[in-house]
């Protein structure tokens, strides 16, 4: 019951699916004790040190970022003897007693506050990283990106929330009271977070899946481990240089800030009080975009448009403050970066790590966060005093108070030259970004017939089977049947062997009746004394003497007169035309073979109708498309006429009155020929929304366009048969929602159910023809079949690939939602539902 | 022909007994049949031809339209206990490039779940 309130409270506010309010509530706070004491402790890092040490050091005081850098290196070797959620606590207890001796050293020992403030910077400093990277990766380790992307603006928003309530507390402490009371608060809010690291991962082992998932991820690497694997890979190379860039720009704005700050006599008479209410002032604006807009413009624009919210933002703020270098602009481009760093970069980026794999992911981000960052730092601060020693090469008194300005403008240059890179950089890693999310789904499966076809000679293999059938039936059809193979060449010396076993020679249970056959004496000759080219001359001379014509003519017509008895020798008959000419007289016997009662017959006439390709015939094997027993015969045997028998299967497609199990027939038919004429039928049947015939022709159309791309198919059509079957996907569901509630089981919400399995597989398939067909072959099968991850990526996969009004409409269908969650999305989209 | 159906670790069976051939189809085609399962979601399928003692042309085409439909939807079907003979025949004519065959049944489910 608490639970379920706290899940309704919890869903106001982000999107969370019930059973994830615990572990969302858990995060929020761990971050919120994280950023309230890093508030707290960084005015009072910047208050001290440009106190005891002044701004012209700062560029040194970044320097020692390097130093963090190695720190980083140490605690990933101590990560490799101790387990994640031990080392993260043993990480805060080590912060929380060395910041009580930070309170003890600043109050005991004033002559050393120089070295100390030095020293606080670092400590600061090293406390940041490790603590803000591992609550990055305990939330990737909890996580997939679906959810992670649904709730990343919920937990942000907590860290906001921290630093708000931070930087509030150190401005009003530090108003009337020494500042160094603050280490020891800060201490206080460190352990808390212990608590609260405790109950996640309590509750991450009591969830199995999670467990599952991760697995893996325990596994101790070290600082080179994490260099090499960033190093290795392409898409993390990119990731590292957008991470370093903006490290490099952020220094730059630090300087910028803090030098306008220590210059302005305004604010640095209680400097720390100042930066205090500064981070908690500047941190309500990034609450609120957090809590309300991030989230909903990372799901508006997608990644790609969000990343670049922040580099554009800072790219003008230091074009304004190389022309307006004050007080405001300083706070205005401070407060820029703080505020879109916390909310709208911080979350894009962490979704960025989301398709890594969970431990490559764990490695880079050790590197990249933990140490690269503070490299680069120190190679911004190594930029800056570069930089300045520039402007004294060319003239300027960098002590001289007047200075101030042409610095300013120089450092925003710089910036503004670095931004523009991170920009071209930001748009090619989330083009990189898509490409590792389809890494993280496979295709499970392609189309069979297209194996079939590309691994089997099917006509060989049904005369093979016919050969050895016809061995018991008949020795004249059995012979023809031998003359057939020999005719194509395909009387392998295996197969001869297999056709003439007898069945003593080989013990085998079946068959066993095919080899007492009264023809098999004859086959067994065939093996080595018949010389093969001078039976193919001889047989073919037979055929073509007119007296043998005649001969058969009067066979023929015997044969024709008697009934069913005489299904042998019509099958017969109907195979030997199949050798002759196509201008046999013979020839129209066919049509009334293939139109005869026995399917046995009918069938052998079909393979000759098609073989001589007579276009008279098609109809009457069109007819015999209705028959299951002669259904892939006559599909068979129209394949081979091609594309000389589209206008007539058309007309039959066309024709409602005909029968549906023939029209089905059709559509295979012109969907193996693939031609354009045979695609350009079946589109516009598909225009008509026939609901008979719809799965039939969108499968057919699925085969052509992954078989042939090069085919064209009127994205006009497809687009309006995709709207029209969303539309009744969703009148479906609700149906089917409806019935369900009801509580009555019955045979409608059973056909109801797999009618929408249908529908989703028809409109995927119809999104194959507007996006890269095998994207979305993939999402569809990782969202059929796949893992909680797969579907997940799958998601993320459609969510990258689709155009927004696509996705409107496709993602209500295939995500995790609450069943009525889902059924108020359907109803509002079924209200507001697009024309075309 | 004659056809009974059975389910064993999430697999249906088809034990087929007499011959598959066009002139033996009495009510339903093998690949209606399956058809059938395939609709109701059952999408891991094993024939099994233990007693099977002759397929014709018709019988391989019902075998491979049903492998097509099974695959095309992410299910598999595979064959078990297949006569010595028929299983030359088929290697001859490459059929055992596309249709999984299996000795005996275990062998067989073993492979739906691992694979």
């Amino acid at each position: 019951m608490a639970k379920n309130r706290l899940y309704q409270a919890l869903s106001r506010v982000t999107d969370i699916h019930p059973g994830e309010e615990i572990i969302a509530l858990l995060l929020f706070l761990y971050f919120f004790f994280i950023t309230a004491p890093l508030t707290i402790l960084k005015p009072l890092r910047d208050a001290v040190f440009l106190e005891y040490l002044k701004s012209e050091n700062l560029p040194y005081a970044y320097a020692t970022a390097i130093l963090v850098g190695f720190v980083v290196a140490f605690h990933s070797k101590l990560q490799v003897k101790i387990s994640r959620s031990l080392l993260i606590i043993f990480s805060l207890l080590f912060f929380i007693f060395t910041g009580v001796l930070f309170f003890f050293l600043f109050l005991s020992m004033p002559q050393a506050r120089k070295m100390l403030s030095l020293a606080l910077w670092i400590w600061v400093n090293i406390l940041t990283a490790v603590l803000v990277t591992q609550f990055w990766i305990t939330v990737n380790d909890v996580f997939n990106p679906r959810e992670a992307k649904r709730m990343i603006g919920f937990f942000v928003s907590g860290g906001i929330l921290g630093g708000i309530s931070g930087g509030l507390i150190t401005g009003i402490i530090s108003e009337s009271n020494t500042p160094y009371g603050l280490l020891l608060l800060s201490a206080g809010f460190l352990i808390l977070c212990v608590l609260m690291v405790n109950l996640i991962f309590i509750r991450k082992k009591k969830n199995p899946l999670h467990l599952e998932e991760t697995k893996g991820l325990s596994e101790k690497v070290g600082f080179r481990d994490c260099f090499f694997t960033v190093s290795k890979d392409h898409y993390l190379r990119l990731l590292a240089a957008v991470v370093a860039i903006t490290a490099v720009v952020s220094t730059f704005i630090d300087w910028q800030y803090k030098h306008i700050i220590e210059r302005s006599q305004s604010v640095n008479t209680n400097m720390a009080s100042f930066f205090g209410f500064f981070s908690a002032g500047i941190l309500v604006l990034p609450f609120f975009l957090q809590l309300l807009f991030t989230g909903k413009l990372i799901k508006r624009f997608g990644i790609r448009i969000t990343l670049l919210f922040f580099p554009l933002i800072l790219l003008l703020c230091s074009l304004g403050i190389a022309v307006w270098p004050v007080l405001i602009f300083a706070i205005f481009i401070k407060g820029s970066d703080k505020s879109l760093s916390y909310s709208i970069n911080q979350s894009s980026r962490e979704l960025l790590y989301i398709p890594v794999f969970p431990q490559i992911k764990y490695k880079a981000k050790i590197f990249i966060d933990m140490f690269l960052s503070r490299f680069a730092k120190s190679f911004g601060a190594g930029l800056l005093l570069a930089l300045f020693g520039m402007l004294s090469v060319l003239g300027v008194d960098l002590n001289d108070p007047n200075s101030t300005k042409i610095k300013v403008i120089a450092v925003s240059l710089f910036s503004a030259f670095l931004l523009l890179i991170w920009i071209l950089l930001n748009l090619k890693v989330s083009r990189e970004y898509i490409s590792t999310v389809k890494q993280n789904i496979k295709l499970k499966w392609g189309r069979a017939d297209r194996t079939v076809d590309e691994k089997l000679d099917i006509d060989y293999t049904k005369l093979v089977f016919d050969t050895l059938e016809s061995k018991n039936r008949s020795s004249v059809l059995y012979a023809l049947h031998v003359f057939d193979l020999l005719q194509q060449e395909k009387l392998t010396p295996e197969l001869k062997k297999i056709i003439s076993q007898k069945t003593d020679e080989v013990k085998l249970s079946a068959l066993d009746d095919l080899f007492e056959a009264e023809g098999a004496a004859w086959v067994h000759g065939i093996e080595d004394e018949l010389d093969e080219e001078n039976l193919k001359t001889d047989i073919s001379d037979i055929m073509s003497m007119e007296a043998y014509h005649q001969i058969m003519n009067i066979h023929a017509e015997q044969v024709m007169e008697k009934s069913k008895e005489a299904e042998t020798e019509k099958m017969e008959l109907a195979k030997v035309i199949s050798l002759m000419d196509s201008d046999s007289p013979l020839v129209v016997k066919l049509e009334d073979l293939i139109y005869d009662d026995s399917p046995e017959v009918s069938r052998y006439a079909i393979e000759s109708a098609a073989k001589l390709k007579k276009k008279e015939l098609i109809p009457a094997i069109i007819h015999k498309l209705s028959n299951p027993l002669t259904k892939e015969d006559a599909i068979t045997g129209l394949l081979k006429y091609g594309d000389v028998a589209t206008d007539i299967l058309k007309k039959y497609l066309e024709d409602s009155g005909k029968d549906l199990e023939q029209r089905k027939a059709i559509i295979i038919i012109l969907s193996r020929l693939g031609s354009q004429s045979a695609t350009d039928v079946l589109a516009s049947e598909l225009e008509k929304n026939r609901e008979d015939l719809a799965t039939e022709i969108i499968d057919a159309l699925d085969r052509i366009h992954s078989e042939k791309p090069a085919i064209h198919i009127k994205t006009k059509i497809i687009r309006r048969t995709f709207l029209y079957l969303i539309k009744k996907y969703y009148k479906a569901f609700l149906e089917y929602d409806e019935r369900k509630a009801s509580r009555k089981k019955d045979e409608t919400e059973e056909s109801l159910k797999i009618s929408l399995g249908i529908s989703l597989m028809n409109i995927f398939k119809l999104l194959g023809f507007i996006y890269p067909h095998e994207d979305i072959v993939k999402a569809y099968q990782n969202i059929k079949t796949g893992t909680k991850h797969s579907v997940a990526y799958a998601i993320e996969l459609l969510d990258n690939t689709m155009k927004k009004d696509d996705r409107d409409l496709i993602l209500p269908i295939i995500e995790d939602l609450p069943s009525h969650d889902r059924e108020k999305l359907f109803r509002q989209l079924l209200k507001n539902f697009p024309k075309k | 022909m004659r056809i009974n159906l059975r389910e064993k670790e999430n697999v249906v069976i088809l034990d087929i007994s007499g011959e598959i051939r066009r002139s033996d189809i009495t009510n339903v085609t093998l690949h209606q049949m399956v058809k059938d399962q395939l609709a109701a979601e059952k999408i891991n399928i094993l024939l099994n031809l233990e007693e099977v003692e002759f397929i014709d042309s018709f019988g391989v085409g019902e075998i491979l339209a049903s492998y097509i439909s099974t695959q095309n939807i992410g299910g598999k079907l595979k064959l078990s206990k297949i006569s010595k003979k028929l299983y030359l025949i088929f290697q001859v004519t490459a059929l055992t490039k596309v249709l999984e065959i299996y000795d005996n049944e275990e062998t067989a489910l073993d492979s739906f779940s691992s694979s």
